[in-house]
């Protein structure tokens, strides 16, 4: 499986997966035209990820504004995780956020509430 | 013998042992009764288990039910949450929408409009003014011996005077007129719906308001203002007004500076 690289623009995130590190990267503000073209392929990528191999996948997040559609793909996302760790792979969330806009850490404690994963939160210093 | 079947409300034991009783009394009714018995029995059996399968039926059909309604509640559950974090990135935005307007319209220092939201004021009275007739006041005050203070306290004691002094015009205008801060140590007032007449008076009195020393922990650092005000009539020029009003500190500022001047020239395109 190959990697996964989306640049960052001013209306969607960058976006980096790596297959080696089992590590899925999403930074920046997030508002597309079409968030399930966006999405797609990084729901794809951690579904033949957990499915092709037995690794940790950790997911860092850096966001900052959401739309209404890329919340729910978010949560799609993290609903894909929290079925891997009900099957006991080991799966983990870091939300990064500017110490100075704490709004940003309720919205990830929102997102947090119904996973039973570890789901980091961390102000970035 | 079989057993009477729930369903059913013609006891097949009774007719067992009628059954029996024919055979045994050589009835020549036994073998038409018995095959009457045979084909209800049968019939009986096919009504029990058509009934059974009808049942499991309806056991799956609830169950498909209440797989439904599960997954029902639980997108409805998911539909919730994604309205309520939508909601809350809805409100960030609103609020960083609104300190952004704060930011470009305001000064950062004194916190006071800054010299775009004081035009935007400016051209609004004008508008109004040349609708609805009347007239506004403009005032330019400029802190007097302003560098001298810099230069002698430093930049930290002038930034006290500019956020006393801003402070200070702030309380003591009317709370539909406007002071903005208009360069480094100069500010701008506007009276609105008012005749210099009238505002004369109220020039003097911030005057007297704005004429406080600052105590720092070295030094009292006496602070006053100059003050040039000029009226805005029907069909003036916004721009000759405001240099009227720029000489009329001017003025003030060569008359010994701490006082009010008023200019009563016509600023007619």
């Amino acid at each position: 499986m190959t990697n996964l690289e989306i640049a960052q623009t001013n209306s969607t995130p960058g976006i980096e997966a790596d297959w080696d590190s089992g590590l899925l990267r999403l930074r920046g503000d997030s508002y597309p035209e079409n968030s399930f073209a966006l999405f797609q392929p990084v729901v794809e990528w951690v579904e033949t990820y957990l499915r092709d191999t037995q690794r940790p996948l950790r997911l860092e997040l850096e966001l900052l504004y959401l739309n209404t559609s890329s919340v729910r793909a978010l949560m799609d996302i993290l609903d894909q995780l929290e079925d891997a760790h009900q099957e006991q792979r080991p799966v983990s969330v870091t939300w990064l956020y500017d110490a100075a806009n704490e709004r940003v850490a309720d919205l990830a404690e929102e997102f947090k509430e119904d996973c039973t994963f570890p789901f980091e939160i961390v102000a970035k210093t | 013998m079989t057993k009477p079947s729930p369903h059913d409300d013609v006891d097949l034991s009774a007719i067992a042992v009628l059954l029996q009783q024919c055979e045994q009394q050589d009835n020549p009714l036994y073998e038409s009764l018995e095959r009457l018995y045979h084909r209800y029995r049968q019939q009986q059996r096919i009504l029990d288990r058509l009934i059974r399968i009808a049942d499991q039926f309806q056991l799956a059909e609830r169950e498909r039910g209440h797989r439904y309604q599960s997954n029902y509640q639980r997108q409805a559950r998911q539909l919730e949450k994604i309205i309520r974090i939508s909601d809350h990135y809805h409100k960030m935005m609103r609020d960083l929408n609104h300190r952004l307007h704060i930011l470009s319209t305001h000064d950062e220092l004194t916190g006071l409009a800054n010299r775009r939201y004081g035009t935007q004021r400016l051209e609004q009275e004008v508008n109004f003014v040349n609708r609805h007739g009347g007239t506004f006041c403009i005032a330019l005050a400029d802190i007097d011996h302003f560098k001298l203070i810099n230069d002698t306290h430093g930049h930290a004691v002038g930034d006290r005077v500019l956020t006393q002094v801003a402070r200070c015009l702030q309380t003591h205008i009317r709370d539909y007129d406007l002071c903005a801060r208009w360069g480094g140590e100069e500010f701008m007032i506007v009276f609105a719906r008012a005749a210099i007449a009238d505002v004369h008076p109220l020039a003097e009195r911030l005057l007297t308001a704005v004429s406080q020393p600052l105590q720092t922990e070295s030094a009292t650092v006496a602070v006053t203002v100059s003050l040039g005000v000029t009226e805005y009539r029907v069909g003036d020029s916004l721009d000759k007004a405001l240099v009227h009003a720029d000489q009329a500190l001017y003025r003030a500022k060569t008359a010994g500076r701490n006082r009010v001047m008023c200019d009563h020239s016509t600023h007619l395109v």
